[in-house]
C-alpha cells in the first residue's frame, strides 16, 4: 500500500527513510572517530604538502639551475626519498578513508546528485525584492560532488605521477642520473604530460581548497560570519595557486621561458 | 502594477489511492498583496482542487508543520512570500521523510524516533522537589541552550542534507542539534562518556561531511555548523580523556 | 504524564505531532509569582490571585484561581527541572524599557541566576517568566521530552471524532487516522480533552492556529450530557496582521504607533482624544471595527483592513526594540516597517469558554471525562484572561487533572459491551458515508466556514448589541442547517482533507451559534463580553456562569446558569475598562451558601476534596499593602 516515491525525481521509487536507527557499540564509535581524524588529517597534510610542492616545482621559474639545485638539495639530504613514500601512503590512506563517505549505491549517488543540483539551482528561481536576499545561495552540496569527482581523477592521474616521481627519484631510469632534473621534467611535460598536469592542477587546487574550507568549518573555525571570510580565503588561495601553477606549467611545457631566471643570473 | 499570474507546479501523489501515480499538476492563481504560500495553497485547495494535501498549523513560522521544497529549496511555506518567487512556483514535498500525500510528509514519526534515540530529555540528577527554590543558572548559559532549543523540528535541514537523504541511520542535523542542546545543559546528568556512542560515529556527527546545506536552509537560522563543531570537539575530548583514564 | 508516572497506560492522540500544538506560538511568558527581580519584589500568589480574579471581572471560580496561583511557581520550577531554559536574572545594572522610558535598575547579586520576570499582561508586579522569545515553544518541548521519556504512546495525525459513553461515564473515543483515513476505537478508563481553543469559528479573523477549531468542545457537546461553560467569553486583539492573522504585539502602539484608515486619518485621535491609540484593547478594537464597517477600510482581496503606521519610529528603533515586529513584517509581508504601512485588523485571540469541569478537571455530568487547558472551562479566567495566565494554566491544570486521572483510573475497570463502542463507530462511519454519498449542487464547506467567520467577527465581535446578535443567531442558524446540504468535491481515498474539515464543520457551526446565543442572552457587560446596549456589569443578575448543553436530538441548545463559585474577594472594580456596575443584591454569605448545591444541580460531580478546600479566605487582604502597592491599585 505504501508506495514510496523519490520526490526529487518524480516517478522513481525509493525506500522511505524510517528515521534514525539503533546505537553503535563503543568500539565502533571509537573506530569511526579515528577514521574521521585520519581522513581529515591526511587531507590536511596532503594539502599542506601540495603548497610546498607548488613552491618546489615553482623553482623552475628561476630556470633549470634553480630547479636542479633544489631537487638535488632535497635528494642528498634524503628528504625527497622518504617523502615519496609518505605522500604515497597518505594519498592512498586519504583516498581510502575519504571514499567511505561516498554513498555506495548508484541509486544513492543519484539522489545526492539530484539534491545538490536542486539546491544549487534554487537561488535562480527566487527573486530578491529588497536588499536582503530571500534565501542564502547554497553551493556547498554541489561542490562536494565535484570534490569526489576531482578526487577520482586525482586517484588515477596522481598515482601515475607519484609512481613516475618515485622512479625518477629512486632509479636512474629517467634522465642522466638518479633524481629529478629540470631537463627531464621539461622534456616529458612538453612531450604531452602538460595536459595531464593541467587537469591534475585544477583538480588538486579545487579539491584541496574546498577540502580545507570544509575542514575549517567542520572543526569550528568558521562561525556564520567567518564562513563568508573562509570562502573568500579559499577563493583567493584557489586562484593564486591556479595562476602560479599555470605559469609553472607553461614553463615546463616550454611555452614561455623561465620568467625569473635573471635572478640567478641565467 | 498589475497583479501577476502565478503558475504553480505541484507534486501530486496519493499513496492511499491505487490509481494514483506521481506526477506534477499545474495550477494558476492571481497574486495578491502580501500573499504567502499559506494563503496561496489554501486558495488552490478551496477553489481548484479539494483533494490537495499539505500541512499548516500556526501559519506564523513557529510550529514547523509546513516544510516543503519551494523551487528547489526546503523551507517553511507559511513564511514564503510569493513576491519572492518567480512567476513559476514548483512545490515538492520534503525528501528524506515518508510521504503521506502530495506535499504532506511524516515528520512527526521521524522526530519522535530521533527523540527516543538521543533520549531527548533532561536526565535528572535528583527528583523534583516542589518546595525548593529553582536551581540557579547563568543567563548566558540559559541563552545558549535556548539558541539550540529554538529548533522547531520542521525537517528542512534533514531534507536538505545529502547524507540524511541516503542514510536513514544518520541522526541528521536536527538530531545533532538536539544532542548538543542536552550536552550543554548542566541539569542533564549524562557525561561525555555516556554520549560517546551516539555522538562519535558515522551515524552521529562524523556522518556529517560538511555539506552545510542544513545551515543555509534552516528557517530559524540556527547556528548548526557551530553546533557540529562543538560536538566534534567534545567527542575528541572525551576520547582522549577516556584513554587517559585507562 | 502524571498518570503515566503512576504506572497507567496512556495514549495521547493529536491532530499534529504534539510539538506542533498551538502552545508553541505563545511568546510572551507564563505568569508565576516568584518575585525574583526588583520590579517583582514583594510579589506573592495572593497578588496573582487578586490580579486574576479582577481580570476575570469576577467571573472566575475563586477557588480554582487560588489553586492556580499557589501552584504556578511550582509549575514553573518543575519546567526548569524538565529543562526549560528560562531567561535568568543578571545581577547588576539592567536596562529596561518601561512605558517607553529607558530605565536602569540595579538587580541585587543575591538573586543572580534565578528565573527572571518581565512585565506582561498588565499585572501588579512583573510576574511573567519567559524563555527569550519562545516561552510556549520551550515549555512544550520540555514537557513533550518527558512524554517521550515515560514512553507514552503518541498517535499523531489522529483525530477524535466522537466520545464513547454510556450516558454516565465516558469510555474513550472513536478516532480517525489523518494519514490513511481509517477509523479506530480507543477504549479508556479516563479520557482527557486538551484540544485548545475554538478561535477558528472566527474564520480567518483569529490569531489562533488552523487546528484550533474547537473540536474538543464539540466532542463534549455531542455527548448531549456535558455542558460547555461561558462560550460567549471571547478575547480579541486589535492588531492581527492581515491577511494572515498573525499577532502583532501591543508594544508597537505603546511605543507610539498610529492607526490609519483608508484616508490616512488617525481616527483614534478624533474618537478618543485622551488616550488615542493607547486606549484599552477592547476600545481600540471597537473603533477599528467601526471604521471598517463604515467603509473606511483599505481594500484587499481577502477583505478590508486598516493600517498600522510605525514609519516615524525609525529603522533603528524597529530593528532593535521592536525586532519581533520587524521580523514579522519582513517574513510575512515583505515590507520594511520604517518605509511601509502595516495592514492590520482586530482578531479573535483567546477562548475563555470550554468544556465545563469541576476543580479536579472532571466534566459535569459525565464521569471519566476530563478537560484541561484552553479547551476547558475550569474556570480561572472567567470573562477575561490575563496575558501569560493561559500557558501557566495548561501546566498547572495538567498537573492537577493528571493526578486526579491517575487516582480515578486506579479504581475503574473497563466493563462495557463491545457493541457500545461499535455503535459509536458505526455512527461516525455513517457521518462519513453521508458526506461521501451526497452529490449534486450544494454550498462548499469552505464557503460556509467563511460565512460563519464573517458573521462572528461582524456581529458577535468585540462589541455586541442585541439587534446584531439576533441577526447573527438567525444567520448562524441558517448556516448551521446549511452544513447538512453542503457537498464535497473530493472523493479521493485516504485522508481526504476536505472530508476531514467537513467532519468538524458541524461542530464549529454549533459552537458559533452557541456563542452568539449566549452573548445575546447575557444582558450585561463583563470582561471581554461587552454589550453596548447593556454597558454595566450586573452582579445582581449575572454573577453566574453560562452552561449550555445540546442533546443529540434537540433542535436547539439549552442554556442554564450556575453560581461562579465561592466568592472570597467581593465583587468590586476591575481597575480598568468600563467601571459602571450593578451591585449584587444579597450578601457574600448568602451567595456562597448556594454555590455547592447550585453547581451540583447543574451536573457538577463531586471533586476528590470538597469544594472550597483550597480557598484560603481573606488571604488576599492587605496583600497589596504588604507588597507596597497601596489598597485597590493593581491592574491597569
Ligand atoms: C499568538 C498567540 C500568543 C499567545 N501568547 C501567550 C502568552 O504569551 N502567554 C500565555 O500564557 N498564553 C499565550 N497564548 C495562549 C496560549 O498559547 C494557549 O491558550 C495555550 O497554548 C493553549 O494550550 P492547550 O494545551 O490548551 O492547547 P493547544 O496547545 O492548542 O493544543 C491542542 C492539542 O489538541 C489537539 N487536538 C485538537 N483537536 C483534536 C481532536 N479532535 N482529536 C485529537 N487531538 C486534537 C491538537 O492537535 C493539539 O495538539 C497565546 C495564544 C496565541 C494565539
Ligand atoms: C613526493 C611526491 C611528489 C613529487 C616528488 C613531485 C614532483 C613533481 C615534479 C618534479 C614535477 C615537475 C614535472 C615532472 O617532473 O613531471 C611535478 C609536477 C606536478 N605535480 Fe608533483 N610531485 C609529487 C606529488 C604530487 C602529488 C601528490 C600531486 C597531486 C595529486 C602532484 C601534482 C603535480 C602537478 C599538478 C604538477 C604540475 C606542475 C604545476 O603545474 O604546478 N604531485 N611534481
Ligand atoms: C587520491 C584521490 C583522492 C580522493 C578520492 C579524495 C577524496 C576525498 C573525499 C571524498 C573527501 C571528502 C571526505 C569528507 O568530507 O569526509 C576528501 C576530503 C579532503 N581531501 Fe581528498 N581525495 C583525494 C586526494 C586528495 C589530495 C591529493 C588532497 C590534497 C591536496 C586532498 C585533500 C583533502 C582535504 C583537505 C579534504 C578535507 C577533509 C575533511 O573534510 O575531512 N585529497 N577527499
Ligand atoms: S534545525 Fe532548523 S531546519 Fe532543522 S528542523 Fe530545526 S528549525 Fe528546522
Ligand atoms: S547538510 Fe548534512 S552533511 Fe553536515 S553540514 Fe549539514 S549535516
Ligand atoms: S505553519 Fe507552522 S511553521 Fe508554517
Amino acid at each position: 500500500m505504501d508506495k514510496a516515491v523519490d520526490v526529487l525525481r518524480s516517478g522513481a521509487v525509493r525506500e522511505a527513510g524510517p528515521g534514525p536507527g539503533p546505537r553503535l557499540t563503543r568500539a565502533e564509535a571509537r573506530r569511526q572517530l579515528a577514521y574521521e581524524l585520519v581522513s581529515g588529517l591526511s587531507g590536511l597534510m596532503l594539502a599542506l604538502f601540495m603548497w610546498g610542492h607548488m613552491f618546489f616545482v615553482g623553482s623552475i621559474l628561476l630556470g633549470d639551475r634553480g630547479f636542479n639545485w633544489l631537487a638535488e638539495g632535497l635528494e642528498v639530504t634524503y628528504i625527497a626519498q622518504p617523502t615519496v613514500f609518505i605522500i604515497l601512503f597518505l594519498f592512498v590512506l586519504h583516498a581510502a578513508l575519504a571514499s567511505r563517505k561516498i554513498p555506495a549505491q548508484l541509486k544513492e549517488r543519484r539522489r545526492f546528485f539530484a539534491l545538490g543540483k536542486e539546491l544549487r539551482a534554487a537561488s535562480g528561481q527566487w527573486r530578491s525584492t529588497g536588499e536582503e536576499l530571500p534565501l542564502k545561495p547554497h553551493v556547498e552540496s554541489w561542490l562536494w560532488i565535484w570534490q569526489v569527482r576531482t578526487g577520482m581523477v586525482m586517484l588515477v592521474l596522481g598515482s601515475f605521477h607519484l609512481v613516475l616521481m618515485g622512479m625518477d627519484i629512486l632509479t636512474p631510469l629517467f634522465g642522466d642520473r638518479m633524481g629529478i632534473e629540470a631537463s627531464t621534467s621539461i622534456a616529458r611535460t612538453t612531450a604531452g604530460l602538460v595536459w595531464v598536469y593541467g587537469v591534475l592542477l585544477v583538480c588538486v587546487e579545487f579539491h584541496a581548497g574546498i577540502g580545507l574550507y570544509r575542514l575549517a568549518v567542520k572543526w569550528g573555525v568558521g562561525s556564520r560570519l567567518t564562513r563568508d571570510m573562509l570562502t573568500r580565503i579559499e577563493k583567493f588561495l584557489f586562484w593564486f595557486f591556479i595562476g602560479l601553477g599555470a605559469v609553472v606549467l607553461l614553463v615546463l611545457a616550454s611555452v614561455i621561458p623561465p620568467p625569473l631566471a635573471f635572478l640567478l643570473g641565467g | 502594477m498589475a497583479a501577476r499570474e502565478l503558475t504553480f507546479e505541484i507534486f501530486r501523489f496519493n499513496p492511499q489511492d491505487p490509481e494514483s501515480t506521481p506526477h506534477l499538476q499545474t495550477f494558476k492563481l492571481t497574486e495578491e498583496p502580501y500573499m504567502t504560500l499559506f494563503r496561496a495553497l489554501n486558495r488552490i485547495r478551496e477553489e481548484q482542487d479539494t483533494s490537495l494535501q499539505f500541512d499548516f498549523s500556526c501559519r506564523s513560522a513557529v510550529c514547523g508543520s509546513c516544510g516543503m521544497m519551494v523551487n528547489g529549496r526546503p523551507t517553511l511555506a507559511c513564511k514564503t512570500l510569493t513576491s519572492d518567487l518567480e512567476d513559476k512556483v514548483r512545490l515538492h514535498p520534503l525528501p528524506a521523510f515518508k510521504l503521506i500525500g502530495d506535499l504532506s510528509v511524516d515528520t512527526g514519526t521521524w522526530f519522535r524516533s530521533m527523540a527516543e534515540r538521543v533520549e531527548a530529555w533532561v536526565h535528572e540528577r535528583a527528583p523534583f522537589d516542589p518546595g525548593a527554590l529553582e536551581d540557579r543558572m547563568d543567563d548566558d548559559l540559559a541563552q545558549a541552550i535556548y539558541e539550540s532549543d529554538r529548533c522547531i523540528e520542521c525537517g528542512c535541514c534533514v531534507a536538505s542534507c545529502g547524507v540524511a537523504n541516503v542514510k536513514p541511520a544518520f541522526v541528521a542535523p536536527a538530531g545533532m542539534n538536539r544532542i548538543a542542546r542536552f550536552m550543554m545543559d548542566p541539569r542533564d546528568a549524562r557525561n561525555d562518556d555516556e554520549w560517546f556512542e551516539v555522538v562519535s560515529s558515522d551515524d552521529g556527527v562524523f556522518g556529517c561531511i560538511g555539506l552545510m546545506a542544513c545551515a543555509d536552509v534552516c528557517p530559524k537560522e540556527l547556528p548548526l555548523l557551530e553546533v557540529y563543531a562543538y560536538l566534534r570537539r567534545r567527542a575528541l575530548g572525551s576520547a582522549f580523556l577516556a584513554r587517559k583514564k585507562g | 504524564m502524571e498518570a503515566a508516572g503512576a504506572g497507567h497506560e496512556v495514549t495521547i492522540i493529536s491532530l499534529v505531532p504534539p510539538r506542533r500544538s498551538h502552545s508553541c506560538a505563545a511568546q510572551g511568558g507564563m505568569q508565576a509569582a516568584l518575585g525574583n527581580c526588583v520590579k517583582a519584589a514583594g510579589d506573592s500568589p495572593d497578588l496573582h490571585f487578586l490580579d486574576t480574579v479582577r481580570g476575570s471581572d469576577w467571573g472566575a471560580d475563586q477557588e480554582v484561581v487560588r489553586m492556580f496561583a499557589d501552584s504556578a511557581p511550582i509549575a514553573v520550577r518543575e519546567l526548569a527541572h524538565f529543562g526549560v531554559p528560562w531567561t535568568r536574572l543578571r545581577p547588576g545594572p539592567n536596562q529596561y524599557h518601561i512605558k517607553g522610558e529607558r530605565v536602569v535598575i540595579d538587580e541585587p547579586e543575591e538573586n543572580a541566576g534565578l528565573i527572571m520576570h518581565r512585565d506582561f499582561g498588565g499585572t501588579a508586579k512583573w510576574r511573567a517568566c519567559y524563555a527569550a522569545a519562545g516561552t510556549g515553544h520551550a515549555a512544550l518541548y520540555a514537557v513533550d521530552g518527558e512524554v517521550v521519556r515515560l514512553g507514552v504512546q503518541v498517535k499523531d495525525r489522529t483525530e477524535a471524532l466522537a466520545l464513547i459513553h454510556d450516558g454516565r461515564r465516558c469510555w474513550g473515543a472513536v478516532t480517525r487516522c489523518l494519514r490513511t483515513g481509517s477509523l479506530g476505537v480507543i477504549l479508556a478508563k479516563c479520557t482527557v480533552i486538551a484540544t485548545g481553543g475554538y478561535g477558528r469559528i472566527y474564520g480567518q479573523y483569529t490569531t489562533n492556529a488552523t487546528i484550533n477549531e474547537g473540536t474538543g468542545a464539540s466532542l463534549a457537546l455531542d455527548t448531549g450530557r456535558v455542558p460547555l461553560g461561558n462560550m460567549e467569553a471571547v478575547q480579541f486583539h486589535p492588531t492581527g496582521l492581515w491577511p494572515s492573522g498573525i499577532l502583532v504585539t501591543e508594544g508597537c502602539r505603546g511605543d507610539g504607533g498610529y492607526l490609519l484608515n483608508n484616508a490616512m486619518e488617525r481616527f483614534m485621535v478624533e474618537l478618543e482624544p485622551a488616550k488615542q491609540e493607547l486606549a484599552s484593547r477592547d476600545v481600540v478594537s471597537r473603533h477599528m471595527m467601526q471604521q471598517i464597517l463604515d467603509g473606511k477600510g483599505v481594500d484587499h482581496p481577502a477583505g478590508p483592513h486598516l493600517w498600522l503606521d510605525l514609519r516615524h519610529l525609525g529603522e533603528e528603533h524597529l530593528t532593535t526594540k521592536l525586532r519581533e515586529v520587524y521580523e514579522i513584517c519582513r517574513d510575512f509581508l515583505g515590507i520594511k516597517p520604517w518605509e511601509d504601512l502595516i495592514p492590520v485588523r482586530p482578531s479573535q485571540h483567546y477562548s475563555m469558554g470550554g468544556v465545563r469541569v469541576n476543580k479536579d478537571g472532571e466534566a459535569y455530568s459525565l464521569a471519566g471525562l476530563y478537560a484541561a487547558g484552553e479547551a476547558a472551562c475550569w474556570d480561572m479566567h472567567g470573562f477575561n484572561r490575563l496575558g501569560g495566565n493561559s500557558l501557566a494554566e495548561t501546566i498547572v491544570a495538567g498537573r492537577i487533572v493528571g493526578r486526579t486521572v491517575a487516582s480515578h483510573a486506579g479504581g475503574v475497570e473497563i466493563d462495557i459491551p463491545i457493541s457500545l463502542a461499535n455503535e459509536f463507530l458505526a455512527s461516525v462511519q455513517q457521518r462519513i458515508d453521508g458526506w461521501m454519498a451526497r452529490s449534486g449542487e450544494g454550498p462548499s464547506v469552505y464557503k460556509i466556514r467563511d460565512a460563519i467567520g464573517e458573521v462572528m467577527i461582524n456581529k458577535v465581535g468585540i462589541f455586541r448589541t442585541g439587534a446584531e446578535l439576533e441577526e447573527a443567531v438567525v444567520e448562524l442558524r441558517r448556516l448551521h442547517d446549511q452544513v447538512d446540504a453542503a457537498v464535497l468535491t473530493c472523493r479521493a481515498p485516504g485522508p481526504n482533507p476536505e472530508l476531514s474539515f467537513a467532519l468538524r464543520l458541524k461542530g464549529m457551526a454549533k459552537l458559533a451559534l452557541i456563542t452568539a446565543m449566549g452573548a445575546l442572552a447575557r444582558k450585561e457587560s463583563r470582561g471581554a463580553h461587552c454589550r453596548t446596549d447593556f454597558p454595566e456589569r450586573d452582579d445582581a443578575n449575572w454573577l453566574s456562569r453560562t452552561l449550555v448543553r445540546w442533546g443529540r436530538d434537540d433542535e436547539a441548545p439549552s442554556f442554564e446558569y450556575e453560581p461562579v463559585g465561592f466568592l472570597d474577594l467581593p465583587p468590586g472594580d476591575r481597575g480598568y475598562g468600563q467601571a459602571k456596575r450593578v451591585e449584587m443584591t444579597g450578601t457574600l454569605e448568602e451567595y456562597n451558601a448556594g454555590v455547592v448545591e447550585g453547581q451540583r444541580g447543574h451536573g457538577m460531580l463531586d471533586p476528590v476534596e470538597p469544594v472550597g478546600t483550597h480557598l484560603r479566605p481573606g488571604a488576599w487582604r492587605d496583600a497589596e499593602e504588604r507588597a507596597g502597592l497601596g489598597k485597590i491599585g493593581g491592574g491597569h
